[in-house]
């Protein structure tokens, strides 16, 4: 109907059009010569649009407060999509793929941002962001930004969801067992749950909830989070994988040694499964994004450990080393390859990865499940008057964070080190040198050019 | 007058208009199965072999022709083929337990007839399940953490241990199996107390008549009669139990280690989570050669007991 009309009257479509187009750029020329607050250069440009955006399942509460946000801010209807978190990057791909193209935005785990911009599953995005001074990259926390946003030279993420580990205890249980403090050490942590998993196994009460999963977001997190602990990293200086260090095998070993103390079993225990024993509090340590405190505090999440829960760092290998965070599971925010919506899907998601927003995230209820992504939002005083314990560990994110390999098969290499640590841990493999020296020759194969 | 040589009778060219007409309808009434054909099963063969001798991702497939290099790297990785082995061995498990099971069982309805429709479709129930469900369902029996097993073990013995079947590298798979084989033995027991039903009751009276006992008028009438049909099930229930990946997906994502790798569950590892789908088609050929050469001997028995 539109069509005919304007087809119809096509003079005066044309001289509406170029009037209304001499008024647009007078009016972008004026508000880019103001620097116009972000929510009124929204305004009235996208009344009545849609945006379909495509997330993990875990960051469904986020979705609906972003969808309500910045509905009331643009007039746009936004359509949240939530998947689990290990089928975002194919589903996304399987969209844009077979020519759907129902997605416009998406927030996949940031290891999978090479593998989806070699298949051209999103745009890259280096251009908006130096258009744009507003977003502020100076302000995402440095070790968070350069893993969460580029695939080579290019931006193709803005940081959205930090997601580090921290340790989380339940001081009743640790009261019980005569432990005054949580441990510090790798080595003090396997003692306390060896200790309290005897003291208190017949009532259904375990040291610890290990998330071992064979999957890399589970499992995976559990080993990265001792990598980090014993100073380890993925890649070496020059970029090749440093997989068989001594850090990495001590990493291993530090993993096996709780394996038969924790939450039967290590194998089955997903986020479900751990977070479950947790909030019923019949575990007493888990390692856990920092999110979960919010959520230990909701009554409306089921949560028996009310006031009853501390958080501290990661432990080390010594308790005089530095606190190190681990980059387990972090999320970005991408422009889908094939959407025809790349202005709004860009407007969206620097809205989305803005400090305001993310300060907002971090302390909504419900839980959203979003931990700090910018510096000031770290620094948000509300953050801080709510949740200062969880403020102090999300600062461990500031200097030296360890995050996983990035790039074009950093999804393989990531299941192949899961794969071998699962095989180890079940006893399918003789020592953690070898399991670990087979996934240095398969990430070789993978990583290095 | 002169007849040409070569063209014998002048009748010949309306005849042979008369069958290329013929032949031409024949081709005109067949030719939307052949396209249902070429579309049901060629195109996917086709995609799967392009696939599997070019280097394709997700979501770009057929970038460069590549050769048989998928097939050199299927073949020498230790955990495809440990899969494929895995996978036929399973597959062989299952469908015999199945069979076995569902023959038996088949067998005690038929005997029983009077036990009524209600049973009977009680009996068929899992099948109508959801592999998903079933997978959920296993996985809460086999659960350490107050599943049924752990509570029956921790009650009858106290103080015992955790014993969990799916954290285990040698009950996993079994674990796995027995959910299939919980879900699809009623397709056996369908199949066979239908051929029972279809035997011809002159014969078995005959029997009845010279003085058979219950044990030979099973022995040598029942059983020839429906091993045909027994066959077949086992035949439908192997493939099956060849393609089996949500009970695996559901309750042991494959793990634990790789003890649980049956060969749908790494194709579905290499296309959706590794982007791999050159080595996910590779594998999947590898696995359709696998079954044909496994199923060829069971489908020659099938054919044999049938013309007998």
């Amino acid at each position: 109907m539109t069509q005919k009309n304007h087809s119809q009257t096509r003079t005066r479509g044309v001289a509406v059009t170029a009037g209304t187009s001499i008024l647009a750029l007078t009016l972008a020329a004026c508000s880019g010569a103001s620097g116009a607050v972000e929510g009124d250069a929204f305004a009235g440009d996208h009344e009545g649009q849609e945006l379909n955006i495509l997330i993990n399942a875990s960051h469904e509460g986020a979705g609906d407060w972003l969808a309500e946000g910045f509905e009331e801010e643009t007039g746009v209807v936004v359509n949240v999509t939530t998947v689990p978190y290990d089928e975002i990057a194919s589903q996304l791909t399987l969209d844009q793929q077979s020519g759907a193209n129902v997605y416009d935005v998406s927030a996949p785990w940031y290891v999978s941002l090479g593998d989806l911009a070699a298949d051209g599953s999103i745009q890259p995005i280096t251009e908006f962001v130096e258009e744009h001074p507003d977003i502020d990259v100076d302000d995402f926390i440095p070790t968070i930004w350069e893993p969460y946003a580029y695939v080579d030279e290019e931006i193709y993420g803005l940081p959205f969801d930090g997601d580090i580990h921290a340790l989380f205890y339940n001081t009743e249980i640790l009261e019980r067992n005569g432990f005054d403090a949580p441990p510090a050490t790798w080595d003090e942590y396997a003692e306390q749950v060896a200790t309290i998993t005897e003291n208190e196994s017949d009532d259904g009460v375990y040291g610890a909830a290990v998330f071992g999963e064979q999957s890399p977001l589970i499992l995976g997190a559990s080993f990265a989070n001792r990598l980090a602990g014993y100073g380890g990293e993925f890649l070496d200086e020059d970029g090749n994988p440093a997989i068989n260090s001594p850090e990495a095998v001590a990493s291993l070993e530090a993993l096996e040694d709780i394996w038969d103390d924790a939450l039967p079993t290590p194998a089955e225990t997903d986020f479900g499964a751990g977070n479950s024993a947790w909030f019923a509090g019949n575990v007493a340590f888990i390692e856990n994004w920092t999110d979960l405190g919010v959520r230990s505090q909701d009554p409306d999440s089921g949560s028996e450990v009310i006031d009853d829960w501390g958080v501290t760092y990661l432990p080390r290998a010594n308790a005089e080393d530095d606190p190190r965070a681990s980059l387990v599971a972090g999320f970005s925010w991408v422009v889908a390859g094939n959407t025809d919506n790349a202005d709004l899907a860009q407007q969206f998601i620097e809205w989305a990865a803005s400090t305001e927003v993310n300060s907002e995230l971090l302390t909504a209820l419900p839980p959203t499940g979003i931990d700090p992504n910018r510096i000031s939002s770290l620094e948000d005083e509300t953050y801080g008057e709510e949740f200062p314990e969880l403020q102090e560990v999300n600062a461990s994110t500031l200097h030296g964070a360890l995050a996983w390999p990035t790039g074009q098969n950093a999804t393989e290499a990531a299941q192949i080190l899961t794969d071998e640590l699962a095989a180890y841990l079940s006893g399918q493999r003789s020592s953690a040198q070898e399991t670990l020296d087979t996934v240095q020759a398969e990430w070789e194969r993978l990583l290095v050019d | 007058m002169a007849v040409p040589s070569g063209h014998p009778g002048g009748s010949g060219g309306p005849r042979r208009r008369g069958r290329f007409t013929a032949r031409l309808y024949h081709r005109i009434f067949i030719s939307p199965s052949v396209l249902v054909l070429l579309v049901l099963a060629a195109y996917p063969l086709v995609f799967i072999a392009s696939a599997a001798l070019t280097r394709s991702s997700l979501g770009n497939p057929f970038q460069e022709f590549v050769g048989a290099a998928n097939f050199q790297t299927a073949v020498s990785s230790p955990a495809i083929r440990d899969s494929l082995a895995l996978g036929t061995g399973y597959a062989f498990g299952v469908a015999v337990a199945s069979t076995a099971l569902g023959t038996v069982t088949a067998v005690a309805l038929w005997r029983s007839l009077h036990a009524g429709a209600f049973v009977r479709t009680v009996l068929l129930l899992p099948m109508i399940v959801p592999p998903v469900v079933v997978g959920i369902l296993f996985g809460f029996i086999f659960s350490p953490s107050g599943g049924l097993l752990h509570t029956l073990i921790r009650r009858f013995t106290p103080g015992s241990g955790t014993f969990a079947v799916l954290s285990d590298t040698t009950w996993a798979i079994f674990g796995v199996a027995l959910a299939d084989v919980w879900e699809w033995t009623p397709l056996v027991v369908l199949l066979v107390f239908t051929a029972l039903l279809g035997q011809q009751p002159e014969i078995i009276e005959a029997a009845q008549l010279d003085g058979a006992s219950g044990y030979q008028m099973f022995r040598h009438i029942t059983l020839p009669a429906v091993a045909g049909t027994i066959i077949a099930a086992f035949m439908i229930r192997l493939i099956l139990a060849f393609k089996v990946f949500d009970l695996v997906y559901v309750m042991t994502s494959g793990g634990p280690g790789s003890s649980t790798q049956v060969p749908a569950f790494l194709i579905w590892r290499s296309a959706l989570q590794n982007f791999d789908v050159g080595i996910a088609a590779t594998i999947t050929l590898l696995l359709a050669i696998v079954v044909t050469v496994v199923t060829i001997p069971v489908f020659l028995i099938t054919k044999r007991l049938r013309d007998d």
